[in-house]
């Protein structure tokens, strides 16, 4: 018997810590305009040690400007949309359920959509407005889980082929009712949703919104990380989880609606990025099994990693052109999703 | 029973703060990243997105976001300052050998920062507000242009020409596109105007909405479309097109296409045998200048109205205009027989609907 | 964990010794699928008292209401009429927690959607002691050694719940249960997959720590003769009706069996006292 303590926790936390920060190195030398590893040394110290005006010029701006933005979009994103995934996987006890193939992706896309349409019809300071498109994201998503729950219930249960059957169907009646608003609505809004639906990181945020979603990443995952245990049990049933203490449906609430904001949150800076919610739980199960208290905080790095990855490649593969990172989840995901279904882990 | 929750309670606080402060950290390390990319003195222009920017006199690097632009640069003769543009700005050849920073809608903003561009253009039209947005954060001046019809073409251009420290160059320009303009018109005046189906993309069929440049470029050319919609680019269903029955349809090809498909293919399409101006084969095909919103759009209106109204030109063939002072031999032949039209019809009607 | 260990005599000395722990007070109640329309089932108004260290059998035939029984104890369904109480308070409106430290439950088969290994799955009996975050203290892992040690199976600890037998998923499961510590252990069906000898083991255990940990135990079982072997108490159910209560003697009588399982049968009396039941063919 080996319990999960703090200590191994933080351990295995600070590997992954470690591991991501490679990879941001490495993403941030990586990119069309070439930097050297040494010049990126320099930077880095440079900017630790809060001597910004002594960088060098050139690629100061490339690197800390358009590149770490990026990178540090990516790993909330990735990780907001890793906790997500492992939380609907345990509170729908579906290994196969992510954001996105549960359509939350997409209802936190139409969200996204019809916020930017009411935005363009009210008159609001920048600042306001870049905070409405995350909100209708949050409400999309939110309204959608619930309606994926009900249509995956079966006899007061929910049933798995059900489930994924709602999602499916969901998102097909959602990306109908996104093309139908993309086809009568040709504002200047709405330019660039195609591509952003896709799943896109390339558009710089405002700064105040990448704040607004840290805090809103801490805050849901937190809230998600208080319920770990509980998660656990729900693994076997609400019933059984229920006769062993768990306060089912407040665990569900809580659960459902930080997943949601998690979703929306990503959604309405990135597109629907898919895979990533689903995958990279499955792959920290297989490295550290299945304990929500090691599995919650080591997919919200891997997560981060994970992104951090498919959007580097997505920057430098056909450079300067940027491909969707979503394009690159997706590639790498759909392949990986299917041998997972054969093995029937479903 | 057992004193163990307090415990864990206070365990499961700490780690949930370390954790979460994993992804705080680095966030921090952005916020002190002061730029001022040049210190002289600026001056203050508002774009067509209603902005104040703030650009150098005389911008010296200039980035274009759109090949319409691109073309404009070339024909105020100020080539030499564009240091970059997009994977589609193909107008004139001696743009495509300048600096790619990507797509219009996408382009790579570490490309851009790294020419160091003082002026960025960029079009309401096909490029994003969230990349104007960007290139302001990064402290790129970027100065958005919006034509929505053929004045505002010869309006924009003088504007650029102003912005970029040439306004007599800008002024002969457009008196002359302006005159070619009201010469049309003069010649003109007693025909009434033919209807015409325009078709950007056949498969689905897709055309102009009134509100368009293009559209505005037809009726400058005693053509008026049959498409009556407020959407920019309205999907056609071949019914409505057969109710309507246009007198000719018109395509805008790219000039150098490699004949792989010509006419015929489409005019065996079922379906579209019905229209009388395929049994007749009148049709018309235009540069593809059409589709942007540039100087030699003058040239693309001259050619389809000499196509459409063949009688009000007694000096047929179609003449030969450049396009502007600054680039007398880029202008490329105004009429394509009908085989060559051919093939490349969806190719470049992907181009243009995609890069204009 | 209080108690010495009694050597396991008939219920009887339990009995007498302590106060009624589980009570169960004309207890009745209705499903319909919607309340506008007449109830699919019905379980007619039934009492009974269990005191620490008791075991309780519920035996019937299929669809006679034992599982709802079952349920109703448990707190997770509320009666349509009556209470039940435990140590006084009625288990449906202990608060989740609270009844998961009084009430353990062990259903027919527990499913796992990963892969868990046996004192993981152990370790989730202490979930009710912690909070919805919680990290194992010593002094959870010392009950969970002395569960799995209660039931046999601390050789078990370290392997996987999907590579092991029928027999030893169930002491696990059981293991569990002994993990919450209960005043009062439930179980729904708990032989139905297993072979006979396992049905002997578990029963014998659960007699041992009724009287060891002074649970009181609730068994509901097809199996007539362990019931009438093992119990202190038999609660024989019909189509919702309970049409007796009391020791295994009076309530495992040839009539009233034949009638309940439409099957000739005969009883008769082992040495210590208990029924045993025989069936025969019906031609």
């Amino acid at each position: 018997m080996r319990p999960l303590t703090l200590a191994r926790l933080f351990l295995r936390c600070g590997v992954l810590a470690a591991i991501l920060f490679v990879v941001v190195v490495i993403a941030l030398k990586l990119g069309a305009v070439q930097v050297s590893l040494y010049g990126l040394g320099k930077d880095l110290i440079n900017v630790l040690l809060h001597r910004a005006n002594s960088l060098s010029t050139d690629y100061g701006m490339i690197v800390l400007d358009i590149r770490l933005p990026r990178i540090l979009l990516g790993i909330v994103v990735g990780a907001s949309l890793s906790v997500a995934g492992a939380s609907f996987q345990a509170l729908l006890r579906n290994p196969l359920a992510d954001p996105y193939v549960l359509g939350v992706s997409s209802g936190a896309a139409l969200g996204a959509i019809v916020a930017l349409i009411v935005e363009s019809h009210l008159n609001l300071t920048p600042d306001v407005a870049g905070l409405i498109t995350p909100i209708g994201a949050f409400i999309g998503a939110a309204l959608t889980i619930a309606v994926v729950y009900f249509l995956g219930l079966r006899d007061g249960e929910i049933d798995s082929t059900t489930l994924l059957l709602g999602g499916i169907i969901t998102v097909s009646f959602l990306s109908a009712i996104i093309m139908f608003l993309m086809t009568t609505l040709s504002g200047s809004n709405l330019r660039g949703t195609a591509f952003w639906l896709m799943g896109d990181l390339s558009t710089p945020q405002p700064r105040s919104l990448l704040y607004f979603l840290c805090l809103g990443f801490i805050v849901a995952a937190s809230a998600i990380y208080t319920t770990a245990s509980d998660l656990n049990l729900l693994l076997a049933g609400e019933k059984e989880a229920m006769h062993l203490g768990v306060d089912v449906p407040r665990v569900r609430i809580v659960v459902y609606l930080s997943a949601s904001v998690l979703t929306g949150l990503a959604v309405s800076v990135s597109g629907a990025i898919g895979y990533v919610g689903l995958l990279v739980p499955h792959v920290m199960r297989l490295i550290f099994g299945s304990d929500h208290r090691m599995l919650l905080p080591a997919s919200a790095l891997g997560g981060a990693i994970a992104i951090v990855i498919a959007d580097t490649l997505a920057r430098t593969v056909t450079a300067p052109t940027d491909l969707p990172v979503g394009a690159m989840t997706a590639a790498a995901g759909a392949p990986l999703f299917l041998y997972l279904l054969r093995r029937r882990i479903a | 029973m057992q004193p163990v929750s307090s415990q864990s309670a206070r365990h499961a606080g700490i780690l949930a703060v370390a954790f979460l402060l994993l992804f705080v950290i680095p966030l921090s390390a952005q916020s002190l990243t002061p730029h001022e990319l040049s210190p002289a003195p600026m001056h203050e222009v508002v774009d067509d997105f209603g902005r104040t920017v703030r650009v150098p006199p005389v911008p010296s690097r200039i980035v274009s976001l759109a090949p319409s632009l691109t073309e404009t640069l070339y024909a105020l003769g100020v080539q030499d300052r564009l240091v970059g543009d997009t994977d589609f700005c193909d107008y004139p050849p001696d743009a495509q050998k300048k600096t790619k920073v990507g797509g219009a809608i996408n382009p790579n903003l570490e490309e851009i920062a790294a020419l160091r561009p003082d002026l960025v253009l960029v079009t309401k039209e096909i490029n994003r507000l969230d990349t104007v947005r960007a290139l302001e954060t990064l402290g790129i001046p970027a100065y958005a242009t919006d034509a929505r019809n053929v004045d505002d073409i010869l309006s924009t251009t003088q504007k650029l020409a102003d912005l970029l420290g040439v306004p007599e160059t800008g002024k002969s320009l457009a008196a002359e596109l302006r005159s070619r303009l009201n010469a049309l018109q003069t010649s003109l005046q007693a025909i009434p105007p033919t209807r015409v189906l325009f078709i950007v993309w056949t498969e689905p069929l897709i055309s102009v909405g009134r509100d368009t440049f293009i559209a505005d470029a037809i009726r400058k050319a005693d053509a008026v479309s049959i498409v009556d919609s407020a959407q920019d680019w309205p999907q056609m269903s071949l019914e409505e097109v057969v109710r309507l029955q246009p007198e000719y349809l018109v395509f805008a090809a790219s000039h150098s296409d490699s004949a792989s498909r010509d006419f015929d293919t489409l005019a065996n399409r079922p379906g579209w045998r019905i229209l009388d101006a395929v049994r007749n084969r009148r049709f018309a095909v235009i540069s593809d200048a059409v589709n942007r919103p540039a100087p030699r759009i003058v040239s693309a209106i001259e050619d389809l109205a000499h196509q459409l109204h063949p009688s009000a030109f007694p000096q047929a063939p179609a003449p030969e205009k450049p396009a502007g002072p600054a680039t007398p031999k880029q202008v490329l032949p105004a009429t394509a027989s009908p085989a060559r039209i051919a093939g490349n019809l969806l190719t470049s009607a992907q181009e243009n609907s995609c890069a204009r | 964990m209080s108690t010495a260990a009694r050597h396991p005599l008939p219920g009887d000395a339990a009995r007498a010794s302590s106060d009624v722990r589980l009570s169960v007070e004309q207890v009745s109640y209705a499903y319909a699928p919607n309340p506008s329309q007449a109830p699919l089932f019905t379980l007619e108004a039934l009492s009974f008292q269990a005191r620490p260290g008791e075991l309780v059998a519920i035996l019937g035939p299929n669809a006679s209401g034992k599982s709802t029984l079952l349920k109703l104890i448990s707190g997770s369904l509320e009666p349509l009429s009556g209470r039940i109480f435990l140590n006084g308070f009625a288990t449906h409106s202990l608060p989740v927690k609270t009844r998961a430290q009084r009430i353990a439950l062990v259903q027919q088969e527990s499913r796992l959607l990963f892969p868990a290994r046996a004192w993981e799955f152990v370790m989730q009996g202490r979930h009710p002691y912690g909070g919805g975050l919680r990290f194992e203290s010593d002094q959870d892992i010392a009950i969970v050694n002395n569960a799995l040690a209660q039931v046999g199976a601390s050789q078990l600890v370290d392997r996987w719940m999907d590579k092991i037998s029928g027999g030893e998923k169930q002491r696990i499961i059981l293991a569990r249960a002994l993990a919450q510590q209960p005043l009062l252990l439930l179980l729904d069906e708990p032989t139905l997959h297993l072979d006979i000898g396992a049905q002997v083991d578990l029963l014998e255990s659960l007699r041992r720590l009724a009287m060891q940990n002074r649970y009181t135990v609730v068994v509901v079982t097809h199996e007539l003769n362990l019931a009438g072997e093992y119990a202190d108490q038999v609660v024989l159910l019909q189509r919702g009706k309970c049409l007796r209560v009391g020791p295994p003697a009076t309530v495992l009588q040839r009539e009233i069996l034949e009638q309940v399982f439409q099957a000739p049968l005969t009883v008769e009396m082992t040495a210590s006292g208990r029924p045993r039941v025989t069936l025969f063919s019906n031609k």
